[in-house]
């Protein structure tokens, strides 16, 4: 329970982050998460919660206006199908999130394992 | 290896995420679900009830947007007025109005750097459009209400664009990695600028030279005459008919040489300031207009017609409107995105729309200078003057100076060195004018004569007016200002710059205007013809006027109808009768006939004969018969024209120019035995019954060879006829390509090759004791492809159908099940 709490604030996080600053706050965002989080893994769950976020600001604009027209005239201008748009709009920051996290997370484990090795 | 690969996953999403690729954007903001493309979508759908402030308001404003998407915009002051008109056609259409401006200016490679955009850059400054603009601007009166307004609209659409929230950005300025720029009323003057580059440069020159040069200058003269042998003018010549002036034409004669050499340089002119001539006739394309006087229409009201053909584009060129400031003005209709005013449509009192004159306003002179490679002064007189000179930079779009011109400028306009010879073209488009305050004028005045005089000092593109008011007086008048030359007065000639006696020596009296006031006929109508019959009026007005087959058509139906109703008007727009299929079926049928008759007739040609004999001459969509006529046409213009061909067998249509217009072969049909007739190539000599028969034969296998046997559904119009609307990027995927239609070669509702031009806003207006309007134009409000506003009008325009134009006197008068979304401006910082 706690968990999925967890996982829904972070995608608010990332969802909110998103909508006030912009696309980039996504590997802002994952890496502080990365440093903070107790987690085994916590790049799985940025990138989980990052398209999560971004899912959800997707289904709010596919109820505000004509998302699905939109991703069909831009998928015709890429000639892609419009389905490959919107999943990149969830694999994107999925990837952005867990590279990000990643990262961090494989110097955090550096930086806390140093010592040890030393010692 | 547990840094390595995050680490590059990172380092290339992030330069995907903040770079362009290629032409792929910066994916970060587009795939943003908040900012991104999909924001933008979930913000084209207008909220019921907004508030928003602009600076420079000095009150309130509400602007109500009925369910076509039609903002009614209700201001207290006119400034006001087009605040809001600026700040709500940017909303919808901020990527065109800078496009086009751009367009104008010559300013596209700071967007997309590319070979061919630099050179459309460069040909748009090198024409002075840019040039002609800002002289105007400059010189423009500052106090003048265009002015004003002008400015009060550039207020309008600075405060959209910078109260935009990056999920507003229009799609096209995601693809190309743009950002918009600051509005100001020179980008208006640019527009019209650009407008006038469309409609307002007309030069039948080429044609005739090609023709001289290969047929003589007495053939070349009479194949391209100054005036129409049709006559069915605009101002009604008190003839209840067309009048035929057909002459016997001179047999071709010896080609001329120097001709060619004329032609060349003259083809590299035109070739720099517009497009290449189609391979298509007049009777491709054009506008048409008209309005019937009271004691002619069903209602006893007047009515009056307006459908202006231009080249079809999504987003459409026009902007529909309804602005209404208590006791100043009251109108609808469309307007250009890019300048304040209703360009078309009506108030309480008047309706008004246009049609392009295309008469020859345009003239290039031969100068002398003084260092051919880099000259800095023209002789005139026998006196130097010196050049204006212009360096032009052309930017890409990191801002980088990627080219530099210097150009040249007489008195005269633009100097271009051209084939060794240094040529300058003087233009009304760049004389002193005010248009915009002319067009401005328009909402406010109450009758027939208000409106003409508003239209008084009208200089470029010339245009067909028409008016009607509530009074029940209809009214024409061919506005803008007409050269008057030296000599002949023609205008279809380069002349000797050195000489100051070759200029312009003013312009024609405004009571010299093809016009015409509640005429006895009672209707007027103008679809691009000859504006004036020259046995009334001799001055040279120009020499490329478009066919007459509209014209006639138009005048046939309100001829024969004297209760025309609304509802008449609107099919008039999409009749498929044609003047031109009417005067050709009977001539082709004869001649198979006669060749039958003498045992001349092959199967293929009887059974040609027989399926155009069954045509019904009418170009509706499921008719299987037009397809043929039309490959007919073609074949018969080949054929007679056959003379029109250089040694290297390179046709005239071939070469880029056009054809004689089809009229001057139906002149030619009354000489059966005419050397023109004879094609050159065969050892006998043909008469006009075997080449009109050999041409119906032959357009029938070509048609079979394509279509398939006469049932086949290849052979339906529908099939063949349709109109392509091309996005302004020319993005296929933006586009409405293909959409079928009622039109045709010479028909009211003119179509082209590709279907690339069209009828640009269809209007009728009936001015009873209530102003009663429909209207259609193809696309709709919206410039968001994702919009339902981008195409939701395109069906009923495809149908020839309108729709009922909402014209309430207050906000609270519209009604309510038809209000989409309610816009207050309120005065801000």
């Amino acid at each position: 329970m706690r968990s999925l709490v967890k996982v829904l604030l972070l995608a608010e996080l990332f969802a909110v982050a998103t909508y006030a600053f912009g696309w980039w706050t996504v590997p802002v965002i994952a890496a502080l998460w990365a440093i903070v989080s107790s987690d085994d893994k916590p790049a799985r769950r940025a990138a989980l919660c990052a398209a999560l976020g971004w899912g959800t600001l997707l289904v709010l604009d596919t109820i505000k206006g004509p998302v699905g027209e939109m991703a069909t005239r831009l998928g015709g201008v890429m000639r892609v199908p419009s389905v490959v748009l919107i999943l990149l709009t969830l694999i994107f920051p999925a990837l952005l999130a867990w590279s990000a996290a990643a990262l961090v997370g494989a110097f955090k484990r550096g930086a806390a394992a140093t010592p040890e090795t030393a010692a | 290896m547990k840094k390595v690969l995050p680490a590059i996953v990172l380092a290339v999403l992030l330069f995907a995420g903040f770079r362009a690729i290629g032409p792929l954007p910066p994916i970060g903001p587009l795939l943003d679900p908040a900012n991104g493309v999909w924001g933008l979508a979930a913000s084209t759908n207008f909220p019921a009830r907004q508030f928003r402030s602009i600076p420079g308001l000095s009150d309130s404003v509400s602007v109500v947007f009925d369910d076509r998407g039609v903002p009614h915009i209700f201001a207290k002051n006119e400034l006001d007025a087009w605040r809001a008109l600026g700040f709500v056609v940017a909303r919808d259409r901020l990527f065109q109005m800078e496009t086009q401006t751009r367009a104008a200016s010559g300013r596209l490679s700071e967007w997309v750097s590319s070979p061919q955009i630099l050179a459309a850059d460069r040909e748009s400054r090198a024409i002075g459009l840019a040039w002609g603009a800002e002289k105007k601007a400059a010189a423009y009166d500052k106090t003048s209400p265009a002015w004003q307004a002008m400015q009060a609209y550039a207020d309008g659409v600075n405060a959209w664009i910078s109260g935009m929230k990056p999920r507003d950005l229009p799609l096209e300025y995601r693809l190309l990695n743009a950002k918009p720029i600051k509005w100001e009323p020179i980008h208006s003057f640019y527009f019209l600028a650009r407008m006038s580059l469309t409609l307002g440069l007309n030069d039948n020159t080429v044609r005739r030279l090609h023709a001289q040069a290969l047929v003589g200058k007495a053939a070349a003269e009479a194949l391209f005459p100054v005036n129409s042998p049709i006559q069915e003018p605009i101002q009604p010549n008190g003839q209840n008919a067309p009048r035929f002036d057909f002459t016997e034409l001179p047999p071709p004669g010896n080609p001329d040489p120097a001709a060619i050499v004329a032609l060349t340089a003259r083809r590299q002119v035109l070739t720099a300031l517009a497009p290449a001539p189609k391979d298509e006739p007049s009777d491709a394309v054009g506008s048409n207009n008209w309005a019937v006087s009271p004691r002619r229409s069903s209602t006893g009201n007047a009515l009056l017609a307006g459908d202006p053909h231009l080249d079809l584009t999504l987003p459409s060129i026009w902007y529909e409107m309804h602005i209404s400031v208590p006791g100043r003005i009251d109108a609808a209709g469309v307007g250009f995105p890019g300048m304040p005013g209703v360009v078309i449509g009506f108030n309480r009192d008047v309706a008004w729309t246009f049609t392009n004159t295309g008469s020859d306003v345009d003239d290039f002179y031969a100068e002398k200078v003084d260092n051919d490679d880099h000259p800095s002064r023209y002789q005139v007189d026998g006196k130097w003057r010196d050049l204006e000179k212009k360096v032009e930079q052309y930017r890409n779009r990191g801002g980088r100076v990627i080219h530099t011109d210097t150009l040249y400028f007489t008195h005269r306009g633009p100097m271009r060195k051209l084939l060794g010879e240094w040529m300058s073209m003087r233009w009304t488009a760049y004389e002193p004018s005010h248009e915009p305050d002319n067009f401005l004028a328009l909402a406010g005045t109450h009758s027939v004569n208000d409106w003409l005089y508003a239209m008084r000092d009208y200089v470029a593109p010339t245009q067909n007016g028409l008016v009607a008011d509530r009074a029940g007086n209809i009214a024409i008048r061919s506005s803008g200002a007409y050269p008057v030359r030296p000599g002949d007065g023609r205008g279809d000639v380069v002349r000797d710059g050195s000489t100051s006696a070759n200029d312009w020596q003013g312009f024609l009296p405004l009571d010299q205007y093809p016009a015409a006031l509640n005429p006895a006929q009672g209707y007027l109508a103008s679809a691009n013809q000859q504006p004036v019959d020259p046995r009334q009026n001799p001055a040279y007005m120009g020499s490329s006027w478009y066919s007459p087959w509209r014209a006639m058509r138009i005048n046939a139906l309100l001829r024969a109808d004297s209760q025309v109703t609304p509802d008449d008007m609107r099919s008039f727009q999409t009749d498929p009768g044609s003047a031109r299929a009417d005067a050709f079926i009977p001539l082709f049928l004869a001649a198979a006939s006669r060749l039958d008759s003498s045992g001349k007739a092959d199967t293929k040609l009887r059974d040609a004969a027989r399926l155009l004999g069954e045509w019904n001459r009418r170009y509706t969509m499921d008719n299987r018969r037009a397809v043929l006529f039309e490959a007919a046409m073609r074949e018969l213009s080949r054929r007679t024209w056959d003379e029109l061909s250089d040694s290297a067998g390179v046709h005239l249509s071939d070469a880029g120019s056009m054809f004689p217009e089809p009229q001057l072969i139906l002149d030619l049909t009354t000489s059966p035995t005419s050397i023109w007739w004879d094609n050159r190539r065969t050892p006998v000599r043909e008469d006009r019954d075997a080449i009109l028969a050999a041409s119906l034969a032959a357009g029938y296998d070509t048609v079979v060879a394509r279509n398939g046997n006469a049932d086949d559904k290849r052979w339906l119009w529908s099939e063949r006829r349709k109109a392509s609307i091309r996005h302004l990027l020319r993005i296929p995927a933006l586009a409405a390509p293909r959409v079928p239609i009622q039109g045709g070669p010479g028909l009211l509702n003119p179509s082209q090759g590709e279907g690339t031009q069209g009828s640009s806003w269809r209007m009728v207006v009936e001015l009873g004791p209530t102003i009663r309007a429909w209207a259609v134009y193809p696309g709709g409000q919206s410039g968001s492809p994702a919009s339902g506003r981008y195409l939701d009008r395109l069906s009923r325009w495809a149908n020839g159908q309108l729709d009922e134009v909402l014209f309430p006197k207050s906000a609270s008068d519209l009604d309510r099940k038809r209000i989409i979304s309610t816009l207050t401006l309120a005065p801000g910082q």
